[in-house]
Parts: C-alpha cells; structure tokens; sequence
C-alpha cells in the first residue's frame, strides 16, 4: 500500500462518500425540492458569451448553474493531407473535460462518445457545401461538470460556429429533461442525472422547428413523452432566443 | 542591402495587414525604430492584467487569469496520500500544465503541443525550487496520511508569455486554496468531516486550524524578448513567432531571484540586457503583488 | 454506401410510396427472421440472427468484478460491437470504427435504460453476488458478419437471444468473511442460473424515405435515407430508448408519429422473436 515511487504514490479523494450517502430515496416522492431550490419545469440560469478565446476563429462561452464550457472553433481550414477530396466541407469535433470538472479528479465520461454525439447534432445544421475540401474543427473543453454537459456544449458549440461565420440554417439548442419518480425536471444537475430513472435531449433548430438529434434512455410511456418533449422544446426555443440575443449584442458591439 | 530597401520602400505602398504577413519581422523593426509596438504599447510595458479567484466550485482552489488575451485557468484539487518512508511527514504537490486544442490553432487533438511539456517541468521547478510552499503543511498524520495536491493550469487562449501566466495563476489558486476540514474514519481512511451545525461530529478533525496554506516568498515572473539592442516585455504570440530570443527572469516576492531562463535563440544576452530585464522584472513584480493582494481581499469581503 | 443511379432512386422512392418496395415486402414488414442459439460454446450465452443477407452474432460472458462505488448493489454490463471487414468492403481496416461504436452506443442507449438502471432490459441488481463486494458483470459482444441494411435491430434480436440463452454459474459465498475483506466465493460447476430476459425490449429501426417511413430497411434504402429513428420497446409497449440517425432534422409531430407507428410493430416482432428463440432453444436441446 505505501508507495515507495515518489512519481506516482496511490491517491484518493476523501469526499465522494457523502454524496452516496445523503439522498438517493427522496425523488421518489411525488413532491420534493430540487437540489438547487428550482421549479421542476425551471431552468438554470444561463450565461453566454461570444468571443472568449481570441486566437480560435469563433468561440463562445456558455455558464449554466455550474456548467461551464468554452468551445473554440477554427477554420475553415486545409483538410488533412491524408484525406481523400470531399467537394463538401468536413466537420471534425473533439470535447474534452479538464481535469478538475468532476468532484473526482480524472473521473471523465468517455469524451469519444461525447464528442461523436456533438458531431450529429451539429452536422444538421451546418451548410457544408460553402467550404468543400476543407475542414472546420469544433473543439470543446468543460472546464466544470455541473450535469446536463452534452446539451451544454452542443449550444455553446453552435454559439462559437455562428461566431465563426460558418454558415448554419439555424442556430441550434440543445436541452435535457430527466426522469424522476413521478416527475420530469429539466436541466438537471449531476446528483439529478445520476438517479434518474430515464433522460430525453432534444437538439432542434428551433426556428425551423426541426429536431436534430434526439436520445432517449428509460422506460418512457407515451403522455410522459409527449409532456417531456414539450417541455425540452420550448425550452431549447427559449435558449435559442437567448443565444440569438448574446449574438446580435457581440455585432452591434465589434459595429461600434 | 537592395532587397531591404526594396521592401522598406513598398511599406509606404502595401496595405499594412499584406506588409505584416509578408515581412513580419521588417513590420516588427519598423515599429522597434520608432520604441512602439503593433499593439500600442511601449517596449517595457506588460499588457493589462486581471485576475479572479474562485472560478471553478468543484476543485479546492482555483484562479482565472488573463494577461493580454492569454487566459489560463488553475485549480488546485486535494486528495489524501501514504507519505514515503523518507519522508513521512510532508505531502507531495503534482503540477501539470495543458494546453487543449481549444487554445490555439497549431494544437490538435491527439497531437499535443511541444510547448506544454516545457512550460509544465519549468512551471513544476519554479513552484517547488522557490520554497513557496512548506511541503510539512501538507502533512495529516505523520507517516500514515498526507495532502497530495494536484494543481492543473489549463490554457484557454495562448497569446505569448505562456510560462508568466502559468505561474501568476498557479500561485493565485495555491492562494485561493482552502482545505477541506478531515477527520480518520474507523477503517483509517481519510474523510471530510461533514459541516452540520449542532450535531457532534463523529470522528475528530485532524487538521482543524490548517484550512489555508502559508504561502512564504510568492515568486512572480515576467518574460522578456530580446532583439538586437531592444528589449520587449510580456511578448504576445505573433512578437514569439517572429523574434526567437527570450529571457525569463523570476523573482519572489522580496524581489530574491529565484531562476533566470534563456533557451537559446538568436541572440546573446548581455550583462546590461540581463540587468535591465531584471529591473523590468522588479518592476513588474509590484505590479503583480498588488493584484495578487487584491483580488484576495477581494475575496476575503465576500 | 451504394452508388444508385437517378432512375434506381425513383423506383425505390416510388415503390414505397405505393407501399410495394423492390423485393416485394410492404412498408412495415420484415425480411425473415432465423435465429440459432448456442452458436459459441465458450461464451455463457450466445446466438446469430439472419435477417436476409444480414448476419450477426452475440455473445454473453459472465466473469466475477467489482461494483462500482456509486453503485454497490448492482451489477456491471458491458455493450460493444465489431465489425468484421468480410461484411463489407468499408469495415477494412479502421472503417468499422466508426460504425462500431454508434452501435455499441445505440444498443447501450436502446439495452441499459436510465443511470439509476430502471427500464433497463437486463435487471442489473440480479448480477449482484454480494453488495459493494462482488457482482458479475456481463460482457456481451456483437458481432456483424455479413451487413445487408438493419445492422441495429439484427444485433437488438441476437442479444436478445443470446440473453435468453445465457446461463449464469450459481455462486455460493463461503461465510464467515470479516466485512472489510474480500469473501471467498465458489463458483458451482453444475448448478445454473437462468436469466429473466422477459424485460428485454427489441429494437425497431424507422427509415424516412420521403414521407413514408420503412422497417428492417436494405442498404439500397438505407442510402436513401434522410433520417432514421431506432427505438426499442418492452412488452408494456412502452419506450425504453431512442436514438436518431441521419443528419436531416425531423419535424417533433413526425417523431411522435414514428414512435407509435414502431410501437405498433414492435408486438408482432416480439412474438415472432419469441417464437424464433423459443424454437431455436428446443433445437439445440435436440
């Protein structure tokens, strides 16, 4: 056990066991209060900004409680030399999680998946005919795990490719409900997204009412569906207005 | 000699943006002649920097800093560690520097950067040679537990002077840093002592009035260029790219040099370069003194 | 995938439109079923699905693990898909990657329900031996053999049949063991348990082709696609998972409208999955 190699000793972290051991029981009920104090039906404080790192094409932060991700996008830039002529243009996208976003250190969710599931919410609303043979690369860093992080950086993702100038047919918003005991809440945060009973993320474009991506995990029955979808859209329709609004402000602004 | 006069001459003629793509570093020269840079500043002077305490809630501490456009983001996570017998009671500090692909264009993914390792041994060095940090703090228990603190610097945008704002925000979130409060379980594990008001904590904290890490002799580091007689403080990344020589003076707090560090490059550094990077060191030192204090005071009233 | 001429395109597009596709089947009908259980000898549970050229095969390994700290009293299950690069040309080398892992991740999302474990198809707190000590955790592998269109729903049928043949050993904990060690268990050679897959939903795989939407699709179809959405759905006929595939984004009326179209279909794929198994099984006893 003692660890005689001074480069690498045997660590842990003293915390995670409170956080098995408080609740777990409570959602169950049909009324409870949510971990932060919010509505079931209300969402998380959103902050968005444009621009945030200077030397990436376009780039966008977005806060949400304690989710904080910041993605960068560059490019249009040269494909890979080892890739083959495309007369449309590539979509290439990488998250990766630092390693302090979880309470425990280099706890990471797989960024592979991660990053796959950006990728096909995205594709959809990029116009990949204005740069054929070049590539766009969307890459995302959560720099805080805070729950509901895939809706988070694919917002946030479509905020830094509009910040770009890659042409989209619409912004695209991305919001996540779980499913607890009797009730649907929306955004929910990590000790909510570990015992739910079933997740629904919606990724539409929202002012073409189109959905881009969707994923379902549970048993879900057919009114509880339709209440969830409705729920997320509305919401992800919200955000949209939210994110279009920090994007007219960034031009009016840089117009100045 | 033609070929610079050639060019020198199409100055007046090109656009600016063409004449600064093409002849980077003629661009660079025209602005040293007149003791101005492309940016606006005067040679000596660093650019403008903020510091916020307190950007990450799920690390121990942590710092975001911004010098000119390059941003960097520190945390500090604690976790509980067996001593080695050499050394039974002191703990161990874990440095790394990132640099994701988020933070530059020349980064891809799967391909990391030549710069990072560098900036992380160096980093590393500075932080554990300068004494900053008494490593007998970090003890728990001697001998049976102690702290391993891992402190991570992720780049978020890198615009020049990397290493300056690496360690300006790994010393910022060493400050920042509060301990959790710990106490031995049963099995001999360490585990944080809940904070309930009223109901009597079962095991007793064993680091009770150790929440917050004396930090003795604060280093601070300012980066300079060298070219031919000038000197440029605080280079942003297109000043790197184009004049390879550079020299980082580090001092601590009581303005002690703590390590002088020339890579190489083009040109020599003399007693006087050397003198006068050490003066603009001091000088930048104040500086980042007092915005280290406030940003903590800052903290403090909250 | 498949290179189709503009006139092929319009015979396929218009065929489903009148509810009559090239090779013959209506709109909602699937190409036949075969089902083979017990194909691996060293795997617990195992079985290959034909779904006309489409051929896959499932395995199911049990071995002794470790819970996971967040969750003590449950088991571990583990999805992955290959690709074999006989079954087509694309898969040669690193080309089934790509395919591999939105399977696998489709099938996790369609198979393992939500994180607490509840709609999952596969009763994880069963796995548990002894809570926070020992569980078995479940390595179930697919793999594709031949790809003729419908790669998700075939691998859905296999896994399901794989399950419903799997037999665990039954495990007796020497008693006796302090609570901070490791117990010894025995692993018994003759007795076995047989798992519940009562609970395990089959997957339905919607292709869109213009307005109509298509099951157990070929690849020709499948070229054709804007978007396809694979749902798996439990004998309750409720919705247990849901993936979308296909870049084009899909109006949430027509979402809905494909969910009860596929759920109304899952009860006679079931049945007929069931009887498949259930015929498979009486074989391979014989």
């Amino acid at each position: 056990m003692a660890g005689k190699d001074n480069a690498t000793p045997s660590t842990y972290s003293p915390s995670p066991k409170i956080l098995k051991k408080k609740r777990a029981p409570v959602f169950t009920d049909v009324d409870w209060v949510r971990p932060d104090g919010r509505g079931f039906h209300q969402c998380r404080p959103a902050y968005l900004r444009t621009g945030a790192v200077n030397s990436a094409s376009g780039s966008a932060y977005i806060e949400i409680g304690n989710t904080k991700v910041i993605v960068s996008v560059f490019g249009p830039r040269e494909s890979k030399k080892a890739m083959m002529y495309s007369d449309i243009g590539r979509l290439n996208c990488n998250v990766s999680y630092t390693t302090f976003a979880t309470p425990t250190r280099g706890q990471v969710s797989d960024c592979k998946e991660i990053s796959a599931r950006l990728h096909k919410a995205l594709e959809g609303a990029i116009i990949l005919d204005t740069f054929p043979k070049t590539t766009v690369d969307v890459f995302a860093l959560v720099l805080e795990s805070g729950g509901s992080d895939l809706p988070v950086v694919i917002s946030c993702a479509s905020l830094a490719l509009a910040d770009a100038g890659i042409m989209l047919y619409d912004l695209i918003s991305s919001v996540s409900v779980s499913c607890l005991g009797k009730n649907i809440v929306i955004d929910p945060v990590s000790e909510e997204e570990s015992y739910q009973e079933g997740g629904l993320m919606i990724t539409s474009m929202a002012s073409r009412n189109e959905i881009t991506q969707l994923a379902i995990t549970g048993e879900w029955s057919t009114p509880k569906l339709n209440e969830a979808m409705e729920v997320c859209l509305a919401a992800c329709f919200k955000l949209g207005e939210a994110m279009r609004a920090c994007l007219k402000e960034s031009a009016s602004a840089s117009q100045e | 000699m033609s070929a610079v006069n050639v060019s020198g001459d199409m100055s007046s003629e090109m656009e600016i943006d063409a004449f600064r793509r093409l002849f980077p570093l003629r661009f660079f020269e025209r602005h040293l002649l007149e003791s101005i840079r492309p940016d606006a500043r005067p040679l000596g002077k660093s650019r403008d920097t903020t510091l916020a305490l307190g950007a990450v809630a799920s690390a121990d501490g942590s710092a975001l800093v911004k010098i000119g456009c390059t941003t960097m983001l520190a945390a500090v996570k604690m976790e509980v560690m067996t001593p080695t017998t050499e050394s039974p009671d002191e703990g161990c500090i874990a440095i790394e520097f990132h640099m994701p692909p988020i933070c530059s264009p020349m980064v891809r993914p799967g391909r990391p950067s030549e710069v990072a390792p560098v900036v992380s041994k160096k980093l590393s060095d500075t932080i554990l040679s300068s004494g900053m940090i008494n490593l007998k703090d970090l003890c728990l228990v001697s001998g049976k537990a102690a702290w391993m603190a891992y402190l991570d610097v992720y780049c978020l945008d890198a615009d020049g002077a990397l290493f300056d704002t690496a360690l300006l925000s790994a010393v910022a979130a060493f400050s920042h840093l509060k301990i959790p409060v710990v106490s031995l379980n049963d099995d001999g594990r360490v585990v944080v002592s809940e904070e309930t008001e009223g109901q009597k904590l079962d095991n007793e904290p064993v680091n009770k009035d150790k929440r917050k890490l004396k930090l003795s002799s604060i280093p601070f580091s300012l980066t300079c260029i060298l070219h031919k007689n000038y000197i440029l403080a605080d280079p942003t990344a297109e000043e790197e790219s184009v004049m390879d020589t550079l020299l980082t003076v580090v001092l601590d707090s009581s303005c002690q040099l703590v390590s002088l560090y020339k890579p190489g490059g083009t040109f020599l550094a003399y007693d006087a370069a050397v003198q006068d990077c050490l003066a603009l060191t001091r000088q930048r030192v104040k500086e980042l003194k007092r915005i280290l204090t406030e940003a903590i005071s800052d903290m403090e009233l909250d | 995938m498949v290179g189709l001429s503009i006139g092929e395109k319009h015979f396929i597009e218009g065929g489903i439109a009148q509810n009559l596709r090239t090779d013959g089947r209506k709109r909602l009908v699937y190409r036949p079923i075969q089902i083979e259980t017990g194909v691996i000898p060293q795997a617990n549970g195992s079985a290959r699905v034909r779904m006309g050229g489409t051929e896959v095969i499932a395995s199911v390994k049990a071995e002794l693990g470790r819970p996971s700290s967040l969750q003590p009293d449950k088991g571990k299950v583990f999805i992955n898909v290959d690709c074999s690069p006989t079954a087509a040309p694309i898969f040669e080398g690193r080309g089934g990657e790509e395919l591999s892992s939105e399977l696998s991740g489709a099938l996790q999302i369609c198979l393992l329900g939500g994180k607490s474990g509840a709609g999952a198809g596969i009763d994880l707190s069963s796995l548990s031996i002894v809570g926070g000590k020992i569980c078995w955790d479940l390595y179930i592998d697919g793999l594709v053999v031949s790809a003729d269109g419908n790669l998700l729903d075939a691998l859905g049928a296999a896994i399901k049949a794989a399950l419903s043949n799997t037999a665990i050993p039954k495990v007796n904990v020497a008693a006796g063991a302090s609570s901070d060690e490791q117990p010894e268990v025995d692993i018994s050679d003759e007795e076995f348990l047989q798992f519940d897959t009562s609970a395990v939903p089959v997957i339905i795989t919607l292709t869109k082709v213009g307005r109509e939407y298509i099951v157990d699709a070929t690849p020709e179809e499948e070229s054709h696609m804007d978007s396809a959405i694979s749902i798996s759905v439990n004998r309750q006929r409720n919705l247990c998972g849901l993936t979308k595939r296909g870049s084009a984004g899909l109006d949430p009326s027509v979402i809905l409208d494909m969910v009860s179209v596929g759920k109304h279909v899952s009860e006679e794929l079931m049945n007929k999955l069931d009887s498949e198994i259930a015929a498979a099984e009486a074989r391979e006893e014989e």
